[in-house]
C-alpha cells in the first residue's frame, strides 16, 4: 500500500514538473508591443482595477485603429492582484513571460511598490496612473501620471492652512499605504496652529460609530481614504456631523458621486477633493474621454484612475513615436531594457503631454509629475 | 509510517523517495537556471511551491500526528518573516545580501516564531479541539494586528517592512535546501520513538499519559518543531518581496495551509507535499490565465475544485464509486507491481481522526 | 459620557455578534460542524436585499427576501455539500465549508460585478436625544431585535417539540435517533433557523453601515465564532453572552484612543483568557474524559 502512495508520490511530482517546466514554453511572436499592467480586478478596490484595464484597452485600441506605432500594434496585458502586494511577483513574472515591452505599474501603492522593485532588476520602464506613494518612483525607470501622496498632502494642507480653522478633523485608514502616505504629509504641511482632531480604521471594518463620535463637532473634515469607506462614512454620520460641514478629500475620493447606490445629494454636507480630473467635464480632452468610456463601459466605472490610465498608454505611445521620429531605432523585438532607455531619455528630456488629466503634462527626473491640480467641489452645501 | 522487514539491512528506498524526488526537481531546475535556461515566472513558482511545502508539511505534523487543529501557522510566519526580514535588512548593510545574511535571518526567525510556537503550545496543554482551534486563530489575528500598530521604525508599521530582496534568480536553490532539511527533520522526528509517542497522543492522550509518555513535552515539541519552520518559510518569503506586509498573513492564509494538509490527506507528509505543490500551482495558473474579465473567475473554480475534491475524497457514499475510479485504477497500468487494496486517495479518511475532543 | 455611548454601541454591536453566533453555535451542537460559510450567508442576505431594492422593492420586502432566501440557501447547502460528508473525518467537513465560504464569497463578487454598493434605502436614520446624549434608531432597534431573538429562541428550544427534539440531539445524536427524533428534519431546521437568523443580522449591519461587499460576513463571522466559543459553543445562552461580551470589548477597546489601533488584539486576548481559565468557554458544559 505504501508503495502505491509512493508511486502516486512520484508520478505527481513529475507531472508537476512537466507542467512547470512547459508552462511557458509557448514561444512569442514578437510582432506587438506588449504594455503590461497589474490591478485589483476583483475584490474591493476593483472599480479602480476595472477603469484601468477599461480605458487602457480603449487607448490601446484607438492607437491600433490608428495604425499603431509604424504599422505595429500595442497588446494590453492585464492581471489580477487584488489589492494584494504579494501577488505582484506572479504577475510580473507572467507579463515578462509575454514579452512585456513597458508597463502601467500597478493600481494601487501597495502593490506597486512591490512591482517597482520587481522592474528595477529588468530595467523596465513603467508609468503608474494612480499609484501615489512617494517610494513608487524612487528608482529611475518609475513614472507617475498622479500626484505624489506627499504632493497631495502637501496641496491639501496648504489649501486648508488657508481657510483660518481652529480645528478640523482628520479621518484616514491606517494601514493603507496611500491613506496614510497622504496623512503623514499632511500633519507635517499644517500649520501648528491648527487642532486636529483625528480617527483612523483598519481593514474592512464598516460601523463607524465610534469614529464619528470623536468626529462629530469637526467642521472640517480631512479624508485621504478611498470613496466606498468615505460614502460609508458619509451615510453614518448624517444627522451627526453638522450639516454645514465639509468633508475634503483627495484624489481617492474620485468616482464617488457615480458610486452605486448612494445618491450624493442626500448627503447635507458640503463634499470636495483634490483632483487632477475632472469628472464633470464636457469638453476638452477630458470630455472626450468621459464621452467614449461612458458608451463603451457604462458610467459605473468612470473615474479618475481610468481617465489617467488611458493618458498613460498615450503618453507611452506618444514617447515612442517622439523617439522614433527623432531617428531612434524603435522595433517590437528590442529588450525592455532598451526601450526604457530610449523612454527615461524623452521623459526626462522634455517631453510634454496633453490629456485627459491635464494639458502640458511634464515630468521631472525622479518620476514625479508636473500638471496642474484641481481643487473641485463635488457638491455644495444643502 | 509502518515499518516493515524488521531488521532488514537492506536501505528501505521508499522512505527516501520523496527526498530523491525533490532533490531531482531542484537539480534539474538548478541545472537550467545556471545555463540560463529558466523564466522568472518559472523561478517565483517555485519559491512559492518551496515555501508552501515547509508550512504545509510543518503543519500537517501537528494536524496529522498530534492531532490538533491550529488555525495559527500564518501567525508563526509572520513572525518569522518580520523578525528574519528585519534581521537581514540590518545585517544586509554590514555583510552584504549573501547567503550568511540569509542563514544567519532564517535561524534567528526560525527561533523568534518557535519561541512563540512554544507559548501557543501552553494552551494545547488545557484546550481541545476547536476551542484550540480558535485560541491559535486568535493568536495569529493578535500577532498580525500588534506588528501593524508598533512604531515604523520596527517593522514599518502599516506600511509594511522594507526588506532586501534576493536579487538573484537563485534564491529557489536555497528554498529547496531548506524544503529538504524540513521534511529530513519531521520525517526523522516522526519515525523515531518521539513520533509513535506524539501518535500514540493523538489516537488516547489519556492511555498515551498512563503509559508514562511526557504528554506535555511532546506536545510542546510538536508546536515548537512546526513554528520554527513556519518561522523559516517566513524568512523565505520576506526574501522574495521587497515589502512585506503584516495583512497578508491573516486567517485566510492559515486556512490556505490547512486546506493543503487536509487534500494531502491527514497524517501523510507526502500527502502535505503533493498537495502544497498542487493547490500552489493551481493558484499561480488560475491568477496568470483568467486574466481581464475572466479574473472573477479565479476564486470560484478554486473553490469548486476543493469542495469536488473533498466530498469526492471523503464522502462515505462514494466509497463504491471512488474504488472503481481512483489513480490506482486510472494509473494503475503504469505501475508493473501488483499494489494492495485501499486507494491512495482515501489515506485522508481512512487516517485516524481525532481533531474533535466531543468524538471521543 | 463617551464611556456611555461606547457602551450602547458596543451592546447594539454586540447584539448583531449574538445573533450570527447563535447560528455557529447551534449547528455545532446540533450537526458538530463548524459552519464557516455562516459569515456569507449573511452576505448573500445583503445581496437579495440589493436585488429587492434595485428592483425598485421596498426595504421590508428586501428583508423578507433575504431571509426567505438565506433559509432555502442554507438548507441546500447543507443538503448538497456537508450531508454526503456526514461520518467522514471532521476535518473534511471543516475544509468542504471554507470551500463553501469561498465559494459564496466568489458567486457574490461576481454577481455585484465586483463593486461596493450602498444600499442607503436600509439606513435607519435619526437618533433620540436626551440632552446631549444621543442614542440611534438603529441601535435601539438592533437591541431590540436581539432581545426578541433571544427570548423567542430560548421559548423555542423550551417548550416546543422540535425544539425540544434539537436539545436531544445536541446531547446525543444517536439515542435521539433510537428515540425516533428524525435527526435528518432537526439538522435541517437548525440550519434554516441559523441562516434566517443570519439574514436578520445582515440587515441588523446594513441599517449601520449600508456598504455591501462580498466580504461584509467574513470578519464579523469569525468574531461571532469566537463569540461563540467565549459563552461555551453549543450553548445558546453562551453565544448570547458571549456575543455582547465581545461587542462591549470591541466598542471601549476602540473608544480608547491608546488601544483602537489594536481593537482586534484586544478582542482576541479577551478570547484566549478566558479561554485559559475556563477551557469550555463561560457557561460551556466541562466534559470529563474517559478512556
Amino acid at each position: 500500500m505504501k508503495r502505491t502512495i509512493i508511486k502516486v508520490f512520484a508520478v505527481c511530482m513529475c507531472l508537476a514538473l512537466l507542467a512547470v517546466s512547459f508552462a511557458g514554453c509557448k514561444k512569442l511572436e514578437k510582432d506587438t508591443y506588449v504594455i503590461g499592467v497589474s490591478g485589483p480586478l476583483t475584490g474591493g478596490n476593483s472599480g479602480y482595477g476595472v477603469a484601468v484595464k477599461n480605458s487602457a484597452q480603449m487607448a490601446v485600441d484607438e492607437i491600433n485603429e490608428a495604425g499603431g506605432l509604424d504599422g505595429v500594434k500595442f497588446e494590453l496585458v492585464a492581471l489580477d492582484d487584488q489589492h494584494d502586494a504579494s501577488k505582484v511577483e506572479t504577475n510580473y513574472a507572467s507579463m515578462m513571460d509575454k514579452g512585456m515591452h513597458v508597463a502601467l505599474g500597478c493600481v494601487t501603492t501597495n502593490p506597486c511598490l512591490e512591482f517597482a522593485a520587481l522592474s528595477k532588476t529588468d530595467n523596465v520602464f513603467f508609468l503608474t496612473p494612480s499609484a501615489s506613494a512617494n517610494d513608487v518612483v524612487k528608482e529611475d525607470n518609475a513614472y507617475q501620471m498622479c500626484f505624489a501622496d506627499g504632493n497631495q498632502g502637501s496641496v491639501a494642507a496648504k489649501y486648508v492652512n488657508g481657510l483660518e480653522l481652529d480645528t478640523i478633523g482628520i479621518f484616514y485608514k491606517s494601514d493603507d499605504a496611500y491613506s496614510k502616505g497622504i496623512y503623514d504629509q499632511f500633519k507635517a504641511s499644517l500649520d501648528d496652529s491648527i487642532d486636529t482632531v483625528e480617527a483612523s480604521f483598519v481593514g474592512d471594518a464598516t460601523d463607524f460609530s465610534t469614529q464619528i463620535e470623536a468626529l462629530k463637532d469637526c467642521s472640517f473634515i480631512f479624508m485621504p481614504i478611498y470613496y466606498t469607506p468615505a460614502s460609508n462614512f458619509m451615510l453614518q454620520a448624517k444627522g451627526k456631523v453638522a450639516d454645514t460641514a465639509t468633508y475634503y478629500g483627495c484624489d481617492g475620493f474620485d468616482g464617488i458621486e457615480s458610486a452605486d447606490g448612494f445618491d450624493i445629494s442626500a448627503i447635507p454636507q458640503k463634499v470636495s477633493m483634490l483632483s487632477h480630473f475632472n469628472s464633470k467635464a464636457t469638453d476638452g480632452k477630458a470630455g472626450e474621454f468621459i464621452t467614449k468610456y461612458t458608451e463603451k463601459y457604462g458610467k459605473d466605472t468612470l473615474n479618475q484612475f481610468g481617465a489617467s490610465a488611458y493618458d498613460c498608454v498615450y503618453a507611452i505611445y506618444n514617447a515612442m513615436k517622439a523617439a522614433a521620429d527623432a531617428g531612434e531605432d524603435i522595433s517590437p523585438n528590442m529588450t525592455a531594457s532598451e526601450l526604457c532607455e530610449i523612454l527615461k531619455a524623452q521623459f526626462n528630456g522634455g517631453f510634454t503631454f496633453s490629456g485627459a488629466t491635464g494639458t502640458n503634462i511634464k515630468w521631472q527626473s525622479s518620476g514625479y509629475v508636473d500638471k496642474e491640480a484641481i481643487a473641485f467641489v463635488i457638491k455644495e452645501q444643502g | 509510517m509502518s515499518r516493515n522487514g524488521i531488521g532488514a539491512k537492506k536501505i528501505q528506498w521508499k522512505y527516501y523517495i520523496n527526498y530523491i524526488v525533490i532533490f531531482a526537481v531542484a537539480a534539474f531546475y538548478t541545472v537550467l537556471s545556471l545555463t540560463g535556461n529558466i523564466k522568472q515566472s518559472e523561478t517565483s513558482l517555485l519559491e512559492k511551491i518551496a515555501i508552501a511545502i515547509i508550512l504545509a508539511s510543518s503543519l500537517g505534523m501537528v494536524v496529522g500526528f498530534l492531532g490538533e487543529l491550529s488555525l495559527g501557522h500564518a501567525g508563526f510566519m509572520c513572525i518569522g518573516a518580520f523578525l528574519g526580514g528585519k534581521v537581514s535588512a540590518i545585517l544586509a548593510e554590514s555583510l552584504g545580501n549573501g547567503i550568511l545574511t540569509l542563514v544567519i535571518s532564517v535561524i534567528i526567525g526560525g527561533v523568534a516564531a518557535a519561541l512563540f510556537g512554544m507559548i501557543i503550545g501552553l494552551p494545547a496543554l488545557r484546550l481541545r479541539g476547536d476551542y484550540l482551534a480558535i485560541v491559535t486563530l486568535a493568536f495569529g489575528e493578535i500577532v498580525r494586528t500588534v506588528i501593524m500598530n508598533l512604531p515604523e521604525g520596527l517593522f514599518g508599521g502599516t506600511l509594511g517592512l522594507k526588506t532586501p530582496r534576493f536579487n538573484n534568480k537563485h534564491l529557489f536553490i536555497i528554498a529547496f535546501i531548506l524544503v529538504l532539511v524540513c521534511i529530513a527533520v519531521i520525517q526523522n522526528l516522526l519515525r523515531s520513538r518521539h513520533g509513535r509517542a506524539i501518535t500514540s497522543i493523538r489516537d488516547n492522550e489519556i492511555a498515551a499519559r498512563a503509559t508514562g509518555i511526557d504528554v506535555t513535552k511532546y506536545k510542546l515539541l510538536v508546536f515548537t518543531i512546526s513554528a520554527f519552520f513556519a518561522g523559516v518559510a517566513g524568512v523565505l518569503y520576506s526574501y522574495t518581496q521587497s515589502n512585506v506586509q503584516s495583512t497578508n498573513f491573516d486567517y485566510n492564509y492559515s486556512i490556505e495551509i490547512l486546506v493543503m494538509v487536509v487534500l494531502g490527506g491527514i497524517g501523510s507528509i507526502n500527502g502535505s507535499i503533493i498537495a502544497a505543490t498542487l493547490v500552489t500551482f493551481l493558484n499561480v495558473k488560475l491568477q496568470t490565465i483568467l486574466t481581464g474579465d475572466l479574473a472573477v473567475l479565479q476564486n470560484l473554480f478554486y473553490a469548486l475544485i476543493l469542495i469536488l475534491i473533498v466530498i469526492y475524497n471523503n464522502a462515505p457514499g462514494l466509497k463504491g464509486f471512488r474504488e472503481k475510479y481512483n489513480f490506482k485504477s486510472i494509473f494503475g497500468k503504469i505501475f508493473k507491481r501488483k499494489s494492495v487494496a485501499e486507494a491512495p486517495n482515501a489515506s485522508g479518511g481512512a487516517a485516524p481522526e481525532n481533531n474533535q475532543g466531543e468524538e471521543n | 459620557m463617551d464611556f456611555l455611548t461606547a457602551l450602547i454601541n458596543g451592546l447594539s454591536s454586540g447584539g448583531t455578534y449574538a445573533i450570527i453566533a447563535l447560528g455557529y453555535t447551534m449547528v455545532y451542537g446540533i450537526a458538530k460542524m463548524l459552519n464557516f460559510a455562516h459569515g456569507d450567508i449573511i452576505m448573500i442576505g445583503g445581496c437579495v436585499m440589493y436585488s429587492v431594492l434595485s428592483a425598485k422593492g421596498n426595504p421590508l420586502l428586501a428583508i423578507l427576501a433575504a431571509v426567505v432566501f438565506c433559509v432555502v440557501l442554507g438548507v441546500t447547502i447543507e443538503k448538497l455539500a456537508y450531508k454526503p460528508l456526514r461520518g467522514a473525518a471532521s476535518l473534511a467537513v471543516l475544509i468542504t465549508a471554507i470551500s463553501m465560504s469561498y465559494l459564496l464569497q466568489s458567486v457574490a463578487q461576481i454577481y455585484l460585478k465586483s463593486g461596493t454598493p450602498a444600499l442607503s434605502a436600509l439606513r435607519l436614520e435619526g437618533s433620540v436625544n436626551i440632552g446631549s446624549f444621543r442614542i440611534d434608531y438603529s441601535t435601539i432597534l438592533t437591541l431590540a431585535v436581539t432581545i426578541v431573538v433571544m427570548v423567542a429562541l430560548s421559548l423555542f428550544v423550551k417548550y416546543s417539540k422540535t425544539g425540544r427534539a434539537m436539545v436531544a440531539v445536541s446531547e446525543d445524536r444517536d439515542a435521539a435517533l433510537l428515540m425516533g427524533i428524525n435527526t435528518n428534519f432537526i439538522i435541517t431546521i437548525t440550519f434554516a433557523i441559523g441562516s434566517a437568523l443570519a439574514a436578520i443580522a445582515g440587515y441588523l449591519m446594513l441599517c449601520k453601515a449600508p456598504i455591501l461587499t462580498n466580504t461584509l460576513g467574513s470578519m464579523p463571522g469569525i468574531k461571532a465564532f469566537a463569540a461563540a466559543v467565549i459563552g461555551g459553543i453549543g450553548s445558546i445562552p453562551g453565544a448570547m453572552l458571549g456575543g455582547i461580551l465581545l461587542g462591549v470589548v470591541e466598542s471601549i477597546s476602540y473608544s480608547i484612543p491608546v488601544l483602537a489601533p489594536f481593537t482586534e488584539a484586544v478582542e482576541f486576548s479577551i478570547l484566549i483568557i478566558i479561554l485559559l481559565v475556563r477551557p469550555s468557554g463561560i457557561l460551556g458544559k466541562m466534559r470529563r474524559e474517559k478512556v
